[in-house]
């Protein structure tokens, strides 16, 4: 029984990574309605900027915000090079953003080798609270996931509803024509909103490095993870990614446990090809009418 | 489909072109003869046979990949799938038999990744496919009934579009993951090898033939009216649909067209090459081919044949080279040059510059008159409009 | 009997009514002009009857049958055709394609297989093109006509699948007095053999076109009958000219 608990508590700490890398994405999928298909190499990037900044010494903390500057950064660079002559072929921008990723993916490769970067957790966060008297206990990096995925959603949250810049980009996901003829620049939003969803990006690579290591090819599973977050969740709605973040967290996390990972992944894969039969565009997705 | 129309008062006509154009016969009889007596001016064994054998599994593959994105639309990040099943079947089968006759050196009669993983004889449910008939029917019927699955869930809500795209991802990624992970039964991370194989003349003429029969199939099916149907789902699902076309039906009828195409020519790779993996069945080959369709000319029967051919051709030529490390940004950006400047692909721009050239005085006159329209319209001015200079009253 | 009845219907999205309990008809051979201020909630209509949305309470029949909820490929089958406001066709398809594909006739996929465009089809095709004027322009891809000619296309995909009724949602958006005249007189036209309900705004065009008028306003019928007395309406006046400014 303290298992299955453990496990559960487990679940909310993977559902917290999942909210994390997936928010960045949700939010340009929503607003532009573009698929980034580098968003795992965007990961993957920030996860290497922690990586230098704990090789120079300094700890996480200073790695996040420098890790959300750099994506943001990189976001920018591929956002005006690329995305911004497609944003009518969210087809074509999968297909484009994809090369984008593997040309990361090899530039990464050449600068710091297959091998990959062992990153610690700083000491604040090294350590686990004992919930029961045996372990497994439940560590603090866990809890910092959830704590972080509640921050970044409130954050979020605050930057949309409750700025006005916020106000222009719920206006220019409303209704994109009738902004631009009020004078809102959605070329402008586009970027920034692409800008801010790479740097969470950034922040997502950064905390989840230290798990297991920096290498080139983590951040492909955590990208189809956040896509399956957003196609369960929806985009319509701000409650899209936190449910769709909970359910497939402590869904694969549980089956896991019960079954095996594969398994896992598997029945969590049906049940969301099920769940979209009854909500095609996500639970809390604009759903059709009919 | 050409059409002509004589004067006013006679009949008008519909010209079919033909199935297959005098000079694409030709052309494509060339070719072939040329590609499958390689193995008579190459040597059997030469390296060149075995590429050309495997590039016609690929281009079989990527035109599956046209059928449903280059005609209607649907990009699926997952059709390796229905290659990898296909494949892995035909592998197994071939495998088993194998082991049948080659022990292995520990002397046992059973694949040797199965031995690894502890099992001491072939687990019951495989043993029909030592039976070759029964092998193949798995490799092309099960994916194909995958698909139709997989369809009905999908299309019938109409998901597609960028949805439909990253489930099919997923889905591949989850493929690979159970393979690698059920390594008894499926050779895991290192695959199935060992299994001999069917490289040679009589067998690349097998692949030969089945590349015909697909492409002449896949073209007589687009330029039926179902084609067109097809490009107008594509084009304005919506329109279609209050057309009356069940359009969920449609995309099903091609997404399992596509899936036997590739269970098709997984089976035959396999056959062929003898080595399958979990690579087989991933995201990258899926995406891979789609790049092929694109680089070579969605929408077009012979573009998918060339897009294959030239960039594997040329990941082959150059992997000696210094070249070979940059390989991957190559194609990077090859991804990237293909969606933002040459989205017609190789064959779709030549086919659209020579139209242009038939076309040229008519479309010449024509936008000479818009542009004058045009420029008319500029200069227009309200009845009443203060001339600059003159004072508003 | 009504050729098409629709009986009580509301809708609503997000809690906003914009069909309220709606009653209205349409004969047979009529030529029926839907007018109303914008929002009125015409185009609402025109979508719940061709199937796009369900609608929230109320009933639709169409010959007899009751289409209420049918899916949009059924609802074109039983004889309903529908003109979007924006030029709705197939893109990078020929003008011929287009009507072809338009062309009333099976639906299902396996029927189609492998077989072309008969005789009779390709004269029929030929007989829409000209009726539309755009034989000239048979082969080029539709996303090279001008507004005037894609509005043109669209009425004649429409009349190549034979409808009963068409519902023709302002069919001259865009397009310069004489092709507004012109695409008026071709509606005319097609009117002879078929039943229309024709949404517009331009009064010229109406004037021109109608002999029966509604007036929708805010979901619901506010008046109907012949032009000229619902001109003369004073509830009509006031809706479209607001109630201020006595002089």
């Amino acid at each position: 029984m303290n298992q299955l608990f453990m496990q559960v508590l487990n679940g909310l700490g993977v559902a917290g990574i999942l909210v994390i890398a997936a928010s960045g994405l949700a939010i340009i999928f929503g607003i532009a309605g573009v698929i980034n298909m580098a968003h795992g190499q965007f990961i993957m990037v920030g996860a290497y900027v922690a990586a230098t900044v704990d090789m120079f010494g300094g700890s996480m903390f200073l790695a996040m915000p420098l890790a959300f500057i750099v994506v943001a950064l990189l976001g920018l660079v591929v956002e005006r090079g690329v995305i911004q002559w497609i944003y009518d072929r969210p087809l074509e921008t999968l297909l484009a953003t994809w090369g984008v990723g593997i040309i990361i993916e090899v530039i990464v490769k050449v600068i710091f080798g297959t091998l990959g970067q062992k990153v610690s957790w700083p000491d604040l966060l090294d350590g686990s609270i004992k919930i029961f008297a045996r372990p497994p206990h439940f560590p603090y990096y866990r809890v910092f996931h959830i704590v972080l995925a509640i921050a970044i959603l409130l954050v979020t949250f605050y930057i949309l509803y409750r700025t006005n810049f916020g106000l222009k980009v719920r206006a220019v996901r409303r209704n994109r024509a009738m902004s631009g003829c009020l004078g809102i620049d959605t070329a402008r939003i586009d970027m920034l909103i692409f800008m801010y969803g790479s740097g969470l990006a950034g922040i997502a690579g950064a905390v989840i490095a230290p798990i297991k290591a920096a290498t080139f090819d983590m951040g492909f599973t955590y990208a189809v993870s956040s896509y399956m977050v957003i196609v369960l969740g929806g985009v319509g709605n701000f409650l899209g990614v936190p449910t769709g973040g909970f359910l497939i967290g402590e869904g694969t996390t549980l089956l896991a446990f019960v079954t095996n990972t594969v398994i896992g992944q598997m029945l969590v894969f049906v049940a969301i090809v099920i769940a979209i039969r009854v909500f095609p565009r996500g639970i809390f997705g604009y759903q059709e009418r009919r | 489909m050409a059409v002509t129309s004589s004067a006013r008062s006679g009949p008008r006509q519909v010209r079919r072109s033909r199935l297959v154009p005098l000079w694409a016969m030709v052309l494509g009889a060339l070719v072939l003869a040329l590609i499958g007596t390689s193995p008579e001016y190459a040597g059997t064994d030469s390296y060149i046979v075995g590429l050309i054998g495997k590039f016609l599994c690929f281009a079989i593959f990527a035109l599956a990949i046209d059928l449903i994105w280059g005609f209607t639309g649907i990009l699926s990040l997952g059709q390796a799938v229905y290659f990898g099943i296909g494949a892995y079947f035909v592998a197994l089968s071939m495998k088993l038999n194998y082991t049948l006759v080659n022990a292995t050196r520990y002397g046992s009669n059973i694949p040797d990744f199965m031995e690894w993983n502890g099992l001491t004889e072939v687990p019951a449910f495989m043993t029909p496919l030592l039976s070759t008939p029964v092998a193949v029917a798995c490799a092309l019927l099960i994916p194909t009934l995958l698909a139709f699955i997989f369809g009905v869930i999908t299309f019938k809500r109409h998901i597609y579009g960028v949805y439909c795209a990253v489930i099919t991802l997923a889905e591949s990624l989850i493929l690979q993951d159970f393979i690698i992970e059920y390594q008894a039964y499926t050779g895991g991370f290192n695959g199935i090898t060992d299994y001999g194989n069917l490289r040679g003349a009589p067998f690349l003429w097998v692949i030969v033939a089945v590349t015909v029969v697909c492409f002449v199939g896949a073209r007589m099916l687009t330029h039926s009216r179902i084609g067109t149907v097809l490009k107008s789902i594509r084009d304005n699902d919506v329109r279609a649909e209050f057309m009356g076309y069940n359009v969920a039906n449609y995309r099903i009828f091609v997404f399992c067209i596509s899936a036997f195409m590739s269970a098709l020519a997984g089976a035959m790779y396999a056959a062929w090459v003898g080595i399958v993996s979990f690579l087989d069945t991933g995201p990258m080959l899926s995406v891979e081919a789609v790049i092929w369709t694109a680089v070579g000319g969605r929408a077009t029967i012979i573009g998918p044949f060339i897009g294959a051919f030239l960039i594997r051709g040329l990941e082959f030529m150059l992997s000696g080279s210094w070249f070979a490390e940059y390989w991957q940004i190559f194609m990077g950006a090859l991804f990237i040059a293909v969606v933002l400047w040459i989205p017609d692909g190789i064959v779709g721009t030549i086919g659209a510059w020579v139209r242009k050239r038939q076309a040229g005085t008519r479309a010449q006159i024509r936008e000479d008159a818009d542009r004058l329209a045009h420029d008319r319209q500029r200069d227009w001015e309200p009845a009443g409009a203060a001339k600059p200079g003159e004072e508003r009253v | 009997m009504a050729l098409l009845e629709v009986k009580g219907l509301t809708t609503e999205v997000s809690g906003f009514r914009i069909l309220d309990n709606l009653d209205f008809s349409v004969d047979e051979n009529e030529l029926r002009v839907l007018l109303g201020p914008n929002g009125a909630g015409k185009t609402t209509l025109i979508s719940l009857i061709t199937g796009q949305f369900k609608p929230t309470a109320g009933t639709i029949h169409f010959n007899g049958q009751d289409i209420t909820g049918w899916a949009p490929d059924q609802i074109f089958k039983a004889g309903i055709s529908r003109k979007f406001q924006v030029p709705n066709m197939y893109e990078t398809l020929s003008v011929y394609d287009n009507v072809m594909i338009s062309l009333q006739g099976p639906r299902k996929v396996f029927q189609y297989m492998f077989s072309g465009v008969t005789a009779a089809e390709n004269e029929r095709i030929w007989e829409i093109l000209e009726f539309v004027e755009l034989a000239s322009k048979v082969n080029e891809p539709a996303d090279t006509l001008s507004h005037g000619e894609r509005q043109w296309l669209e009425l004649g995909m429409l009349v190549a699948s034979n409808p009963k009724l068409l519902l023709l949602d302002e069919p001259t958006t865009g397009m310069t007095d004489t092709g507004k005249r012109r695409t008026a007189d071709l509606i005319q036209r097609i009117a002879k053999n078929h039943t229309v309900l024709l949404i517009e705004h331009d009064m010229h065009l109406v004037r021109q076109l109608a002999k029966k008028v509604t007036v929708m306003h805010q979901g619901q019928l506010l008046a109907e009958g012949p032009l000229a007395d619902v001109v003369a309406n004073e509830l009509v006046k006031a809706v479209y000219l607001g109630k201020g400014g006595r002089r």
